[in-house]
């Protein structure tokens, strides 16, 4: 029987950073890739959290989803979180979300401002939903979103192993911390996801 | 696919679920064009749904103005606002109370339909921000399941009921207001009386007089607790307060009576609403607020209608079924109440507790105050939050209109483990309540009506002052700093030590972030006195403002007294004086950074600008112009605070005539000083061709200088003459503002200045 998480569209993504970059320097880039279109969407303003501690950060906020480099729990990393509904499966949905936080992380890397601080650990990965009512986090819901997640993961690190881990607060949105054995730069991940 | 609809069928109210899905149908009924958009606007208005910055489809990203092309087009959920755009919703926290399984849902919603962060607001709402309206009936679903209604959060009706955030555990009150706000709240929530109102109405409780808990005084309708002996008995009532009110131009509300009986308060809030809704304004919204009202008809009048009326109120059984049901209220305490001991107290508790820890009148308890930064909060914070109340207060969570939370019944024991795990989470910022602790509306951040970044202000603030709080002399850090992004003052700068309000100012034909720099508002005192703008000065050196005014402060202070004190005492003018180079902005050429607000790099504009030599020189002079009429209402000012209400009066109508005469000379330099040839022109060729209005006011500025060329009116009292001196500012504001938007629209052509005749083309 199929399980509503199938059915999830509010998909998010966060790739770790190696360290947090200056928050000032993020929100300069944020307004260059409005000006620019730089990344997929139709994209709307800036929204400055940083004065939040462990807080989510900067956000360049889409129609389609919103972007961040967010600090949430005192950890920093890119996030992208889809808010209007994708085309394809589950799996595809999930790849697509990846690549398009991915495409981001990329150019962040690339942004000569930020320095190091932009560069992704590219060994882990935390995916979540943002629906409480198709993924309500529970164990059903890991099961019924494994083989989705399990068929992104092995593209993307290439099949090495990973450990997999969710925080099982059932308060909390359904989330999975992927830890992988060897990472990657954004470009190389998401080459991975294209091939 | 299960919807929440479904999921939460029977959890919710009968009533509250029957509106939503009321509500779901006029948003299709809307879609598909068959309701009016400005009908609609009010709908979704009254659902807390709101509007927000950029929802008109279109945005300037810094090098010009660009369309925002949303999927659905042009298609409108009210006027100029697109359907598909982002906006905020306002959620109704009644006097602030939640409880842990509200705190966890308000988390939900903002992770899975915001942006992650609660922002709690000056009247203990709270509101999220960049929520598509597709997603609001699911929303109000969730918040109805949990006891929490949005029903009138925005829109011309009664908003939320505020009240002290320590009501019930305070040592200075006379009883706890909080069953009369709950009941004031619930009996007037879409009561009948209160849907035909021009304005909203704002309602206040207060447990005394001195604390500025409760902001009475800033209030359409504020009661304030006291006791009577009547026979022997100790009886409960409250002074009862209408008309007051910031906005634009502010109001200290004025006493009703001295003395409303705890069982008259609801049948007297009730005659008060349909006394405002019958006579109060409906067309011009600029006056549509009850403070107007009271005012024109002058409160004995506004008081017999209200008494006639009340008499002719059919009895309602729920104006005092609450009242019988009061000896059993109260708040039980989680844990019994035990003293701090003397465990080891980890680094930072010490300042902490002196600034965030308020010991109870119940011996062995106390009030734990929770510092947002601009009142922001992560939803992972708040479901935190959420189970520490659990554990040690239950449900004993208010917001405060600090924009802060807190958890009362802590026991004094605790506050260590408290301590620590706040901390943990990010939340243990000392300074609550203190200079440090700034609160600040969204400003262009998100709002609409923005002018200048309030919360890029308040975090740079905010950031310096953190950074050497321990520092601080304690009568600095006693003071209060409150910013607006623009005049209508949501974030409540005429009742601070330090205001600031959003305004820009035209240089070399940039437009230049200011704010004006507001003192000798009162906080305390239940915001006992409003302060008055002494000058504008460039948002980047606000803080420089901050620094010179406390070192003052501190050099020239008198005995033991506050700011407030101390700024009443040395005068506008000497503080003004303090200024100095302050307001001046370097050419672009030499310090770009002027040219931009804080926390936001785009350059400050309103669209793409002209630097013409003509328009250079035409600048000048009208920049000129302008501020001799911004020193005419300083000086006019100066006037009210010598009690010189008359000379005051007269100074003011003299610096709208100059603002007004300034803009004329953009088009006809041979303008006379003749007070009726000002007018005339400035009607002309401003107001009759709407090049004056602002885009959400209207020509409500101009009104002010035609309704006192009209009606020669001088000041008869303090309040009068305070408002002809406020209405002065804001039209001169209003003038510096068409004076940037004609500039910017390239319309003040060679030879405008010295042509006699001369049609603007807009």
């Amino acid at each position: 029987m199929a399980h509503s998480v199938d059915n999830l569209q509010r998909i998010g993504v966060k790739f770790f950073l190696s360290e947090a970059p200056d928050p000032e320097k993020v929100i300069g880039v944020f307004h260059r890739w409005i000006q620019n279109g730089s990344v997929d969407g139709m994209l709307i303003d800036v929204a400055d959290y940083s004065h939040v501690e462990q807080g989510p950060g900067v956000l360049l906020v889409g129609h389609e989803g919103n972007y961040a480099v967010d600090w949430t729990r005192n950890r920093p990393g890119v996030v992208y979180y889809r808010k209007q509904p994708l085309e394809g499966d589950l799996g595809e949905r999930l790849r697509t979300v990846c690549e398009t936080a991915l495409q981001a992380a990329e150019l962040l890397e690339d942004e000569s401002d930020l320095g190091a601080g932009a560069k992704l650990r590219g060994d882990e990965v935390q995916i979540f939903a943002n629906d409480r009512l198709l993924a309500p986090n529970d164990a059903g819901t890991q099961s019924a979103f494994q083989p989705a997640l399990d068929g992104l993961l092995d593209r993307l690190f290439n099949g090495s192993s990973r450990q997999l881990c969710r925080d099982e607060d059932p308060k909390e949105r359904f989330n999975m911390d992927v830890k992988a054995e060897t990472g990657a730069a954004a470009a190389a991940l998401r080459a991975r996801l294209n091939d | 696919m299960t919807t929440w609809k479904e999921k939460l069928e029977g959890q919710m109210p009968e009533d509250w679920a029957r509106e939503i899905d009321i509500f779901e149908n006029q948003m299709e009924l809307r879609r598909q064009g068959k309701v009016e958009e400005k009908l609609f606007a009010e709908t979704r208005l009254r659902r807390g749904a709101y509007g927000q910055r950029y929802d008109n489809g279109q945005r300037n990203d810094g090098t010009g103005t660009k369309p925002l092309a949303f999927p659905q087009g042009q298609s409108t959920k009210g006027p100029d606002t697109v359907w598909d755009a982002p906006g905020m919703q306002r959620i109704k926290i009644p006097f602030g109370g939640m409880n842990p399984e509200q705190m966890d849902v308000l988390a939900d919603l903002a992770e899975e339909y915001s942006d992650g962060i609660c922002h709690i607001t000056t009247r203990q709402d709270i509101q999220l921000h960049y929520v598509h309206f597709e997603d609001t009936p699911p929303m109000l679903r969730r918040l109805a399941a949990v006891g929490i209604t949005t029903r009138e959060a925005c829109g011309n009706s009664v908003r939320n009921v505020t009240a002290c955030p320590l009501a019930g555990v305070c040592r200075d009150e006379s009883f706890d207001v909080t069953p009369y706000a709950n009941a004031t709240m619930q009996f007037l929530l879409g009561h009948p009386d209160i849907q035909d109102f021009g304005r909203k109405f704002k309602i206040a409780f207060s447990g005394c007089r001195q604390h500025a808990c409760g902001l009475v005084t800033m209030h359409d309708m504020g009661a304030i607790a006291v006791t009577r002996e009547v026979d022997g008995k100790t009886v409960r009532g409250f002074e009862l307060y209408v008309g007051g009110g910031l906005g634009a131009v502010p109001h200290e509300a004025v006493l009703y009576d001295d003395f409303v009986a705890e069982d008259e308060i609801l049948p007297i809030a009730q005659a008060i609403s349909r006394v405002f809704a019958r006579l109060g304004e409906k067309r011009n919204r600029a006056r549509a607020r009850v403070k107007f009202l009271v005012k024109s008809l002058g409160i004995d009048e506004f008081k017999r209608l209200v008494e006639e009326e009340r008499k002719t109120l059919p009895h309602d059984e729920r104006w005092t079924a609450y009242i019988e049901e009061l000896p059993a209220y109260g708040e039980k305490p989680l844990k019994d109440g035990s003293a701090l001991n003397g465990a080891g107290r980890p680094e930072g508790f010490e300042q902490w507790y002196d600034t965030n820890v308020y010991k109870q009148r119940q011996e062995g308890y106390c009030v734990a105050a929770v510092t947002l930064p601009l009142g922001d909060i992560t939803s992972y914070q708040m479901r935190a939050l959420a189970e520490i109340a659990r554990r040690y207060v239950g449900e004993s969570v208010r917001t405060t209109v600090g924009q802060n939370v807190v958890l009362r019944w802590v026991r004094e024991a605790d506050l260590i483990e408290l301590y620590q795990e706040l901390d943990a989470l990010g939340l243990s910022a000392p300074g609550a309540e203190s200079i440090v602790d700034i609160v600040a509306c969204p400003g262009t951040d998100t709002c609409k009506l923005g002018i200048a970044s309030s919360r890029g202000l308040a975090a740079e603030l905010r950031t310096r002052l953190a950074a050497k709080a321990v520092e601080l002399d304690q009568a600095v850090r006693d003071m209060r700093i409150k910013i607006s992004g623009c005049f209508n003052s949501c974030g409540q700068h005429h009742v601070s030590d330090l205001g600031f309000y959003g305004v820009s100012r035209n240089v070399g034909g940039y437009t230049v972030p200011h704010f004006q720099v507001v003192v000798g508002g009162k906080w305390v005192d239940n915001a006992g006195s409003y302060g008055l703008p002494i000058g504008a000065v460039p948002s980047k050196n606000i803080p420089d403002v901050v620094t010179c005014f406390t070192d003052a402060f501190l050099k020239e202070r008198e005995g033991q007294e506050s700011f407030q004190q101390y700024a009443s005492r040395v005068g506008k003018k000497a503080l003004k004086e303090k200024l100095g180079d302050l307001t001046k902005v370097p050419a672009r050429d030499d310090d770009a950074w002027y040219y931009s607000d804080w926390g936001d790099p785009r350059e400050f504009t309103i669209g793409d600008m002209g630097t013409g030599e003509c328009a250079g020189e035409v600048v000048s002079l009208v920049e000129y112009d302008l501020s001799f009429a911004e020193e005419l209402v300083f000086e006019a000012q100066l006037h009210l605070d010598d009690g010189q209400f008359e000379a005051a009066a007269e100074k003011s109508f003299k610096a709208m005539l100059q603002g007004a005469k300034a803009l004329v000379k953009m088009q006809f330099l041979d303008v006379t000083d003749d007070p009726d040839h000002i007018v005339s022109e400035f009607r002309q060729r401003y107001y009759d061709t709407e090049v004056f209005f602002d885009r959400f006011a209207g020509g409500k500025f101009a009104q002010y200088l035609f309704r006192r060329h009209e009606s020669k009116e001088g000041a008869g009292d303090a309040a009068s003459a305070r408002t002809l001196v406020e209405e002065s500012s804001l039209f001169v504001e209003a003038c510096h503002a068409c004076s940037a938007k004609v500039q910017a629209q390239g319309t003040a052509r060679e030879g405008d200045a010295t042509s006699s005749v001369v049609t603007l083309e807009i």
